[in-house]
């Protein structure tokens, strides 16, 4: 279970104070799928950030199967987070320096799962995304849907209670982001990981068990749009 | 290796342009280093040889000033000293002095056999003679000129057993036959040739004197209360001192040399220590990225951390191993180079072996890998400490990189009002003054970004209304701290050293040219051959005569120059007859010149600044000097420029000298010549009149101006190879930084193309920019450079030596370091100019 509590984060620029995100609440039950939808620069991978400890909030707590998260110092979300959290993005960011496989295998190594285990694990995990036979290949001989999927891997492969993922089509043409999708939602489901993801992808958005929408630093349920898919 | 260190490793080979430019910086701080400590260390492991194998196992030694100790000394102390089971001390009598053969000096060593053998009984070392077998030592006896050399040496003099050759002895011709060889003897005595005691006597005209004593006494407190008994026991003018204070008194002679190169070899690591600074923090931002998905994914502050130092470690461990074995190759080279400005101004030593000492290797390896993980552990702990969000944004990144731009200047500011504070508030200490040097050139590199970018704003500005593309390599130049600041600041600070010695170095050219004008008054100087202070290097009284009755002589001065004793350690002593004119060659920096000529003439000293600087001595001081009746204290009447003896000298008349040490020598003339007589004419008559007497260096007034200023240029050839070499390393760092910025810029100099410009001016805008920050590292050198400069001949030069140097600044003297300077960015732009004028469109603008 994630739950957030009168979250709220603002960044100054100059003069100039931005209330990001605003006294924000939500509540997702594990095994959920939720998207985050909204318009650019409305906070949305703030409140990622926020959620996986990457970032620090001005107010309000996130907590975690309850882990308060925000409570924890930075050694301690660092930990939490790489043993409890997952993350894809829109740009894949893998490592440029290390194979397919030495990327799915180094989170496993972060969390001390070295040697066998760790190949037998991570090879696995590229096996659950259709790329076993890429393990070796270097990262940028990969297509932008195939690397989306090392990406996936990579987050899934330490089987964390929590998926995020920032935009994960957003970088992807139509048929790479439809060959991507069900790998990401599939082995989410499989290991019973809650899933929240931000996306301006509404096809990406109808998969999800609910959209909310990021507006004026708080979370809404979603209005359908006439004419759109609810 | 996990994946991590995996990672990381791979970064640092898939960017090797990088990584070897890296290397290569701190590769030559090290090798610098090490280089300087080979050089030195070769030459003092040569002169302690030398010391060794002369003194064989003596533990102690009489000396005697000018006069040398009466040999019946020798034997009254071999009786004085017996106790009831036999001798309580070893004795064994030494008389030596300077020597040439085939053009090189050497140490003419005259022993007992016997003494010498007695000395060494019983001890790990062998007597020096080393002769072997009953025909050897019959010829040591009965040979007329019998020596034995090294074997080294005779192979270099081309002399074989039994064979004569000629040596010369104060310029007098002698003949001497080589009756054995040492094979085993060691590189310490190659600049020795042994002889008989009495052989050397004649030879040194010091008959029935010593030039000293060895003794051996027996160890720990038996020993130090023979020492007490036998001290007592010696006249007033002898003194006894351990050997080892003897050589040390010798070698200390070389500290402030051996200090100077010290110093400037670590200029060349602490240049490195900003490359790999530069070289990391540049790895870093590259990957800013990557370390952000990297503590995203859950690495801790401190994996990061470690990653990065342990990628700076990879390097200082690398950089360090190639230092150490280009130091060795560098160090060979400069073995040369410092046993000549040795022997040129301080002792004769023959560097045949290079000495590797262990402890200097570990000491620049320490020292690499230190200065590459405190290079790296700055922005190792500013990436580990930043949030781990995902590639910042490049302005961010800038606009840190400018706040701490401002933060170093002032920084730079502060350090240079310290360097100012330290050099004020410390009067006499020479690390104080290298402190205030090294603070004074980081607070250089300190200044530089903040200076870079100001420039860069302002050309912007200027060139605003003139050319958008202008203005943008100025702008681009002044946005891009993060990425060129560190190389700009390495190659500043370079500079501003290269421009501080290089006037330093002019400076003291020119003091020494205006001295040697105004105290080389006499038209032809004779003296004989040797080094300056060797007591057998006198005129030959009838040679003196003949030359003083020449006709076309209407003045000369006169003097002999030895090295007395004193409480104080040795003394050069210049003991003068001066002629009117030579009295105008003085230039006192302490004391009123009438006043203190007129006490000159009634029995007090004048003494030079390096020596009145090294004792702490005034006009009214006294200097207490050991005569041949014991230790007298003579009052210095006032302080003179000399910039001929780092270890300073005493000026005395002649005839005091004469009357306190018992020494009627000359060991050079200067003549005045009279009106339309030339000095080729005398320089002729003197030789002819001398005839085959003796060998006598007769030498015009301009002949000796430049023979010193030879000698000047061959004692900065060091330094000057030292400077290049940090100069060298800054180099190579702009080039690595420069290379790496423009290769990162690929795909802007793409869009400007694709926007218009053409190949050629993409070309020339390339260069442009790196000739600007190019020039921009000149001009904060300029400065500095000159600051540096004082600092080097106000306090670092008056410190080691005394001197006190003129400032001489000339527009000349910056060109080597504009030339560095351009050279440089020339060097770094050149080859990203070729790529972003020829290169593809489409794939520089996929390029991210």
């Amino acid at each position: 279970m994630l739950r957030i509590r009168q979250l709220s984060r603002s960044f100054r620029e100059g003069s100039r104070v931005h209330h990001v995100l605003d006294r924000l609440d939500a509540e997702v039950r594990s095994g959920e799928r939720l998207a985050i939808v909204g318009r650019s620069g409305s906070g949305k991978s703030t409140l990622l950030n926020l959620i996986s400890g990457i970032d620090r909030a001005d107010a309000g707590a996130v907590e975690i199967d309850g882990v308060e998260v925000t409570a924890l110092g930075e050694p301690g979300r660092t930990l939490f987070r790489r043993a409890h959290v997952g993350f894809v993005y829109q740009f894949f960011n893998l490592i440029p320096t290390l194979d397919v496989a030495e990327n799915v295998r180094l989170v496993l190594e972060l969390n001390g799962v070295r040697g066998a285990a760790a190949r037998e694990r991570s090879l696995a995990a590229l096996a659950g995304v259709g790329l076993a036979g890429r393990a070796h290949s270097a990262v940028d001989q990969l297509s932008g849907g195939e690397q989306q999927r090392v990406a996936i891997a990579r987050a899934l492969v330490h089987e964390p209670q929590l998926l995020l993922a920032d935009e994960p089509t957003g970088n992807l043409d139509e048929e790479s982001a439809r060959e991507m999708l069900p790998a990401l939602l599939s082995l989410t489901r499989a290991r019973g990981a809650t899933l929240v993801m931000v996306t301006h992808d509404e096809a990406l958005a109808a998969t999800a068990d609910r959209v909310l929408e990021l507006r004026e630093g708080r979370l809404q349920e979603r209005r359908p749009v006439p004419g759109q898919p609810p | 290796m996990t994946v991590l260190r995996a990672a990381s490793l791979r970064h640092l080979l898939r960017h090797p342009a990088q990584l070897t430019l890296a290397l290569v910086g701190l590769a030559l701080g090290v090798g610098t280093m090490v280089a300087v400590d080979i050089a030195t260390a070769s030459a003092r492991r040569a002169f302690e040889l030398s010391v060794a194998a002369v003194n064989g196992a003596a533990t102690h030694e009489i000396v005697a000033g000018a006069g040398g100790i009466d040999e019946r000394l020798y034997v009254r102390l071999r009786t004085a000293l017996r106790g009831p089971a036999g001798p309580l001390a070893h004795f064994a009598p030494v008389a030596a002095g300077y020597v040439s053969a085939g053009g090189r000096i050497f140490e003419l060593v005259g022993i007992d056999p016997f003494a010498s053998v007695e000395l060494n009984a019983g001890a790990d070392r062998p007597a020096a003679s080393g002769l072997q077998g009953l025909e050897q030592t019959r010829g040591w006896f009965t040979r007329p000129g019998a020596v034995v050399m090294n074997a080294a040496a005779a192979r270099a003099l081309g002399v074989g057993e039994g064979a004569s050759f000629e040596l010369e002895v104060g310029g007098v011709a002698r003949r001497a036959t080589l009756i054995a060889r040492l094979a085993e003897a060691g590189a310490g005595l190659d600049t020795v040739i042994l002889t008989d005691i009495a052989q050397a006597q004649e030879w040194l005209q010091s008959t029935g004197r010593l030039s000293r004593i060895d003794v051996r006494l027996p160890p720990a407190e038996a020993g130090a209360a023979l020492a007490a008994e036998l001290a007592a026991l010696l006249p007033p003018a002898l003194t006894l001192r351990s050997t080892r204070a003897g050589a040390r008194e010798t070698l200390a002679m070389t500290d402030a040399f051996t200090t100077n190169l010290k110093a400037m070899s670590l200029l060349a690591l602490l240049v490195g220590t900003l490359l790999i600074y530069g070289a990391v923090s540049f790895a870093v931002l590259q990957r800013r990225t990557i370390i952000g998905v990297l503590r995203a994914l859950g690495a801790t502050r401190r994996e990061v951390l470690a990653m990065v130092l342990g990628e700076a470690a990879v390097l200082g461990l690398a950089g360090a191993v190639c230092g150490l074995l280009l130091g060795v190759v560098i160090g060979r080279g400069l073995v040369g180079l410092v046993s000549r400005t040795i022997n040129d101004l301080y002792f004769v030593v023959a560097v045949n072996e290079v000495s590797v000492p262990a402890t200097a290797l570990l000491e620049a390896f320490g020292a690499g890998l230190a200065t590459a993980l405190l290079a790296a552990l700055l922005p190792a702990l500013e990436v580990a400490a930043s949030a781990p969000t995902l590639g910042l944004a490049r302005s961010v990144l800038e606009g840190r990189a400018l706040q701490i731009a401002r933060r170093l200047a002032l920084l730079g500011l502060a350090l240079a009002t310290g360097a100012g504070l330290t050099v004020a508030l410390s009067r006499r200490s020479l690390l104080a003054g290298f402190v205030a040097l090294f603070l004074l050139l980081i607070a250089v590199a300190a200044v530089t970004p903040a200076l870079l970018r100001a420039l860069a704003q302002g050309c912007a500005r200027l060139t605003a209304g003139v050319s958008p593309v202008a203005r943008l390599a100025c702008a681009d130049v002044g946005a891009s701290l993060s990425r060129t600041g560190v190389a700009i600041a390495a190659l500043g600070m370079a500079l501003a050293a290269m421009i501080g010695v290089g006037v330093m170095v002019e400076s003291f050219r020119e003091s020494l040219r205006e001295w040697l004008e105004q105290t080389m008054r006499a038209d032809v100087y004779v003296t004989a051959p040797g080094p300056s202070e060797g007591l057998e290097r006198r005129l030959e009284p009838q040679v003196l005569q003949a030359i003083l009755s020449l006709p076309g002589i209407r003045a000369h001065s006169e003097g002999r120059r030895v090295t007395v004793t004193s409480p104080s350690g040795p003394v050069d002593l210049n003991a003068v007859r001066l002629a009117q004119p030579s009295y105008a060659g003085f230039r006192f920096t302490a004391g009123d010149p009438a006043r203190a000529w007129g006490e000159f003439a009634h029995g007090a000293v004048l003494i030079s600044e390096p020596l009145a600087w090294r004792l702490s001595l005034a006009p009214g001081s006294t200097l207490t000097l050991i005569t041949a009746d014991g230790a007298r204290g003579f009052p210095v009447a006032g302080v003179y420029r000399e910039y001929g003896n780092d270890r300073g000298e005493v000026l005395i008349d002649l005839a005091e000298y004469r009357r306190w040490w018992r020494d009627e020598s000359i060991a050079g003339l200067g003549l005045f010549l009279a009106p339309a007589v030339t000095a080729e004419q005398v320089s002729g008559a003197v030789r002819a009149a001398v005839g085959g007497r003796q060998t006598l260096l007769v030498r015009s007034n301009a002949a000796i101006r430049a023979l010193s200023m030879r000698i000047f240029e061959r004692t900065f050839v060091i330094t000057r190879v030292l400077y290049w070499l940090a100069a060298g390393v800054a180099a190579v760092g702009l080039l690595s930084a420069l290379l790496a910025w423009e290769l990162e810029r690929a795909r802007e100099l793409a869009l400007l193309r694709t926007l218009g410009l053409t190949p050629a001016a993409t070309a020339a805008l390339v260069l442009a920019q790196t000739l600007f920050m190019g020039l921009v590292a000149f001009l904060a050198a300029i400065p500095a450079g000159l600051l540096t400069a004082l600092i080097l001949t106000e306090v670092i030069n008056r410190r080691a030596f005394g001197w006190r140097i003129e400032l001489h600044v000339a527009p000349a003297q910056l060109t080597n370091a504009l030339w560095l300077a351009l050279a440089a960015a020339l060097a770094a732009g050149i080859y990203p100019a070729w790529r972003s004028a020829r290169a593809a469109l489409a794939s520089g603008l996929r390029e991210e």
